[in-house]
């Protein structure tokens, strides 16, 4: 075996080692050219028939869909624009200028909302066209929602790289016995909420100073990530039904602020998850000398740090715009006319009567995937540089 | 990686600062809590708090009145009806008759368990002995409930159809998904071509991905219709029978989240330092020998931590079998979150909460089992 | 396990290689004595590295061919050129113990379990490695990081080594200690070893020849005192010496360096109208000012402990001499510096050639 390359003669490889041995290093062999690209092309297949499927039955009518399969345009069926026009153009108010109007809606009753204390402003009636408005939710609660979150973790994943927190394990305690009695008092005592809060938290507050200095035990930094992280192990359903109530509580259900507050908390997990990594490898040096310059801590985070972690910041940012443009679960239990993202229009035309309206669903799927495919292309420009791979191996 | 938070200017007396100077020192003197604060009170709030809340969901009888909700305290009675009332069927799957195989199993099954508990019962700390054991009695529990069940001949029911979707489809989209990494990870043409068209299925919504496969497996109008056809399969119905529904699913939920397994996994391999791949090259080991002995367990690490992170994620699935089975056949595709959502529209509150707080648990210690006892080892293996 | 010594020649036949647009080694002729140890030397994108990558078959040449031995192994995979090398960065397999990692080559072969112990143990003496067969590469230093690599490489006993710069991430100390190590091993062993580095002390030391890489050409290839004392271009003569040689721009005018309003006779002859003269540290030295071949002012001194540092202010050059221990010259002092026409090199300036 170990004479065998010094007998090895170039000149007669034989066909055998010709076809399974690379030619070089950094390439491959013959055989394993054939194996490779033939598996992926198998799997890109599969991947992307589905998303035909889905575009070209937007493009067809209901007798094309009920008798069964065709699949190439102009050679089986012929393409009409049924479904697109049904979906966007028509109910009365849906025209070009349908998305500025809802936008302006939205702006006006916000203002109502906010102002609602002081003056009294008549909110304006909907003139709805459902699919814009559910796209202009859509894109609203998207990118509000991800803002939010984005920047709420990325303080937060900072705080916890930096700064060291001890919190006692005695307070903890303290708060959690707290919030029981706030919701047993709220559900078995009839004690309304504001007034239960309100005396929990003073409870909290004069208990915390009494007797925490008797408390020895504490958490570290360690334990509170770890905390904050694994909320993503709470399966959604869990919560959907208090929440649901505690917002009909305040008066805000079916409301944009509702949802963007959720779908905020929903990824915060993801945020710090990945923020925190990014932050934990940056060169301490940059901040102490910013530090005995004499600059404050949020004017290190803003001017120092973030530019540093833009590519992280831009990766995370789509990522939690991609989950927040898709989410679901609570968009459904949570609205009911005003704040209908693209999602539940899909679910929509699930209709009881007529069956599953196909032709129509694939037109509002398409539109909800294209913006989604772009955002997929910037993404994996971001992961194939590495980006995000420092954190799923912390 | 910490300093002081205590940023007083030396040098400057506070008397000498103007009143929004102080203020803003007081701010950054308290930036700790200002940073930290906004994120640990949305999870407090909306996370938390609900949490406790569904909890007395659970332990009530809810039910509407004119002024909202009424609860009455009927202590664990939702969870025994999961466990041992009218809701067990559905739940847990039948249980009777034991079979002899299935108690054999068992027996197997509780006598590892109870050697794994003793093992370690010296080399562990009380808090340690507390978790083994949590995870030992769930082991048992979960082992009972299969070898009963399923073991037995008997039908499943909600609880082991999510650990189906759980287990096998994590165990499917991992071998795929690494094997598609490896794949890419060749020296191909148009490695980011494909990486970015593998990665697109994970980027549709769940929703339009159930309504898109619901599409293409339905059996007379989907693409699919004359290949059955022709394998003289035209009168199967793959949702008539609860295992090939549950297999359908499976497909149809691989078929989204494969892409996550592949992009981790992808990335892991790009970045096994080159110099040991062309170290193995020169010494004279083949391909497969690399990748056998030097790539992989480089990749171990991410590999468990990205199975973590999907295991994770497939526990609450819900759209994809509400969607395409609407549970059916029977209840026999439905995941525990779809469970108890339907509870729910049936207006029973309490078990609906129930429902949900055992998919939390079975979700932490499941995860926590392994995050400890897998993930944990592998990465104290590398950082030692 | 071959034994003995099967020391191969190497040689590169006008091997070229670019990437992409960028050409990185040019028309680049080498030949390679058998149990020579050579010493490829120059600064990082000289093309070094690419010619050992080359030399080793992680690279494929664009034009040209590579013999080991009698053999072209141009088109040969690595594993087939039995050559073994050293990486910079060690490579050490993190999940293998010491000995795992040693006997790596061994396992690829499939030697018997046996044979592969012993080779084990027998390479891991030569390196004194032998009490720590058992520990993973995390557990190690540096120093005894780079010897788990050393004895990988030799356990095969292959025809030629090759070594990318496998002291570089050592500390200084520990670099000077293994240096000697690795001069006697080769010594002992006798294989053919090529050896890449951009540190001129290790070329000088541990080379039988070196040669000087500069942006894919080679510059010159000679013994180390050769390209001491006898440099053929510019380039090798400012890259080799520690200090640099000094360099002052002027003009050579018949068998006199003319520069700063200056004469400085020369040994060579020529008429160039931008040449530059080298001097080395070593060569020249301080005295009265009135009886130098030229005079400046003291810039700074420095004591390096057997000899003080001068630095002189010369015109608009800076002249670094070597002077006695105890000299008592301070900043700003006047003083005078010695040239000797025998020690003073003439180069052309645009070609850097050396004028004979």
């Amino acid at each position: 075996m170990s004479g065998a390359h010094t007998k090895f003669d170039l000149q007669n490889r034989g066909l055998l080692e010709k076809m399974f041995e690379p030619p070089a290093v950094g390439k491959m062999a013959p055989v394993a050219k054939i194996v490779v690209y033939s598996f992926l092309a198998i799997w890109s297949l599969f991947v992307l028939f589905p998303i035909y499927w889905v575009i070209i039955t937007s493009f067809k009518d209901a007798a094309a869909v009920n008798q069964g399969p065709s699949y190439f345009p102009f050679v089986d069926f012929q393409p009409t624009l049924d479904a697109w026009r049904i979906n966007f153009t028509a109910d009365p108010y849906c025209d070009m200028a349908a998305i500025a109007r809802q936008l302006y809606l939205l702006a006006h009753n916000s203002v109502a909302f906010v102002l609602s204390p002081v003056v009294t402003i008549p909110p304006m009636e909907p003139q709805i066209c459902k699919i814009y408005l559910a796209f202009t939710n859509s894109v609203v609660i998207s990118i509000i929602s991800t803002i939010f979150c984005v920047a709420v973790g990325s303080m937060a994943a900072y705080a916890l790289a930096r700064i060291q927190y001890r919190p006692k394990f005695g307070n903890i305690m303290i708060f959690v016995l707290l919030i029981v009695g706030v919701i047993l008092a709220t559900t078995y005592a009839g004690v309304p909420w504001w007034m239960s809060s309100a005396v929990a938290l003073a409870l909290f507050f004069f208990l915390a100073r009494a007797l925490g200095r008797h408390f020895k035990m504490s958490l570290g930094n360690g334990d509170i990530l770890f905390w904050m992280i694994s909320q993503r192990i709470l399966p959604p359903i869990v919560v959907v039904v208090p929440l649901y109530v505690m917002f009909q509580a305040v008066r805000l259900l079916d409301t944009h602020l509702a949802l963007i507050l959720l779908y905020a908390v929903a990824n915060l997990p993801i945020v710090v998850w990945l923020m925190h990594d990014f932050f934990a490898n940056l060169p301490i040096e940059l901040e102490e000398s910013a530090q005995l310059d004499g600059a404050t801590r949020f004017g290190i985070f803003w001017e120092i740090v973030m530019p540093l972690t833009r590519p992280g910041l831009a990766a995370t940012t789509l990522l939690i715009l991609v989950l927040n443009w898709n989410e679901y679960l609570f968009a459904v239990f949570l609205s009911t006319v005003k704040v209908q993202t693209m999602p539940i229009m899909v679910a929509a035309k699930n209709t009881g009567e007529k069956g599953v309206l196909w032709w129509e669903m694939c037109a509002v799927t398409v539109v909800m995937i294209i913006p989604v495919i772009i955002m997929a292309v910037l993404l994996t420009r971001f992961i194939s540089k590495g980006v995000l791979l420092g954190a799923v191996k912390g | 990686m910490s300093y002081q938070t205590n940023t007083s200017q030396p040098g400057a007396s506070p008397a000498g600062l103007s009143s929004s100077d102080r203020w803003r020192e007081w701010v950054d003197r308290h930036a700790g809590t200002f940073f930290i604060a906004p994120a640990v009170s949305l999870i407090l709030i909306f996370a938390i708090f609900p949490t406790i809340y569904s909890m007395v969901f659970a332990l009530s009888r809810v039910r509407f009145t004119g002024d909202g909700l009424k609860f009455r305290y009927v202590g664990l009675r939702n969870f025994e009806k999961q466990f041992f009332g009218s809701s067990e069927v559905h739940f847990l799957g039948r249980t009777e008759p034991f079979s002899i195989f299935g108690m054999l199993v068992f027996a197997v099954i509780v006598v590892a368990v109870l050697w794994w508990l003793y093992r370690s019962w010296k080399t562990a700390t009380w808090v340690r002995m507390l978790g083994r054991s949590i995870s030992a009695a769930m082991a048992i529990f979960l082992g009972y409930i299969l070898c009963a069940s399923l073991l037995s001949g008997n039908a499943i029911g909600t609880l082991y159809t999510t650990l189906f979707y759980v287990l096998v489809g994590c165990f499917v989209q991992f071998v795929i998904g690494t094997g598609l990494a490896f794949l890419c990870s060749q020296p191909i043409r148009g490695r980011n071509f494909f990486r970015v068209l593998f990665f697109i299925p994970l980027m549709v919504t769940p929703l339009g991905v159930g309504f898109a496969m619901r599409m293409i497996a339905d059996v007379t109008k989907g693409p699919f219709e004359p290949i059955l056809g022709v394998l003289g399969l035209q009168d199967w119905v793959w949702s008539a029978s609860p295992w090939s529904a549950r297999f359908v699913m499976m497909i149809c939920d691989s078929w989204q989240w494969i892409p996550f397994i592949f992009i981790c996994m992808l990335a892991a391999l790009e970045n096994v330092p080159r110099d040991h791949v062309e170290a193995a090259q020169v010494d004279g080991a083949s391909s497969f020998h690399i990748f056998r002995e030097v790539t992989w367990p480089q990749v171990v690490p991410v590999a468990v931590t990205v199975l973590l992170i999907r295991a994770i994620e497939a526990f609450k699935i819900m759209d994809l079998p509400n969607i395409m089975t609407g549970g059916g056949p029977g209840s026999s595709t439905e995941s525990m979150t779809l469970h108890s959502v339907y509870v729910w529209r049936a207006n029973d509150m309490g078990s609906s909460a129930a429902i949900a707080y055992l998919l939390l648990i079975l979700t932490v210690v499941v995860c926590a089992s392994f995050f400890n006892y897998v993930v944990l080892g592998q990465i104290r293996k590398t950082r030692a | 396990m071959t034994d003995g010594n099967t020391k191969a020649s190497v040689k590169f036949d006008a091997v070229q290689k670019s990437f992409g647009s960028v050409k990185v080694l040019e028309e680049f002729n080498l030949e390679v004595d058998p149990g020579e140890f050579l010493v490829l030397l120059g600064a990082s994108g000289s093309g070094k590295t690419t010619a050992l990558r080359i030399l080793s078959g992680l690279e494929t040449p664009s034009a040209g061919r590579v013999h080991i031995g009698e053999r072209d192994v141009t088109e040969v995979l690595p594993k087939y050129r039995d050559i073994s090398m050293v990486f910079q960065s060690y490579a050490l397999y993190p999940h293998k113990t010491v000995a795992e990692n040693i006997g790596f080559p061994l396992k690829v072969k499939k030697l018997p379990k046996a044979e592969m112990d012993a080779a084990i143990l027998d390479a891991a003496k030569q390196v004194q490695l032998e009490a720590l067969l058992d520990r993973y590469p995390r557990e190690l230093s540096g120093g005894q990081r780079q010897r788990v690599a050393l004895a990988r490489a030799i356990i095969r006993r292959p025809s030629v080594f090759l070594m990318d710069e496998p002291l570089s991430n050592l500390d200084a100390k520990l670099r000077g200690h293994m240096r000697a190590e690795l001069k006697h091993m080769q010594g002992t062993l006798g294989i053919t070893t090529i050896y890449v580095t951009h540190d001129q002390i290790e070329a000088m030391t541990l080379a039988h020849r070196v040669a000087v890489l500069e942006k894919g050409v080679l510059q010159q290839l000679a013994s180390p005192s050769e390209i001491y004392n006898n440099p053929a271009n510019l380039f090798v003569a400012q890259f080799i010496g520690s200090p640099a040689m000094n360099v002052i721009h002027g003009s050579l005018e018949g068998a006199s360096f003319q520069t700063n309003g200056a004469k400085v006779k020369t040994r060579v002859k020529g008429q160039i109208a931008k040449a530059v003269a080298g001097v080395r540290p070593e060569d020249c030295s301080v005295t009265d000012p009135k009886k130098g071949t030229i005079s400046g002012q003291i810039y700074t001194t420095e004591l390096i402990g057997d000899h003080t540092l001068v630095t002189v202010n010369w015109g608009n050059d800076q002249i670094v001499v070597k002077a006695h221990k105890d000299f008592d010259g301070k900043q700003g002092d006047a003083v005078g510096v010695v040239l000797p026409p025998e020690n003073l090199y003439i180069f052309d300036e645009t070609s850097g050639e050396r004028i004979r």
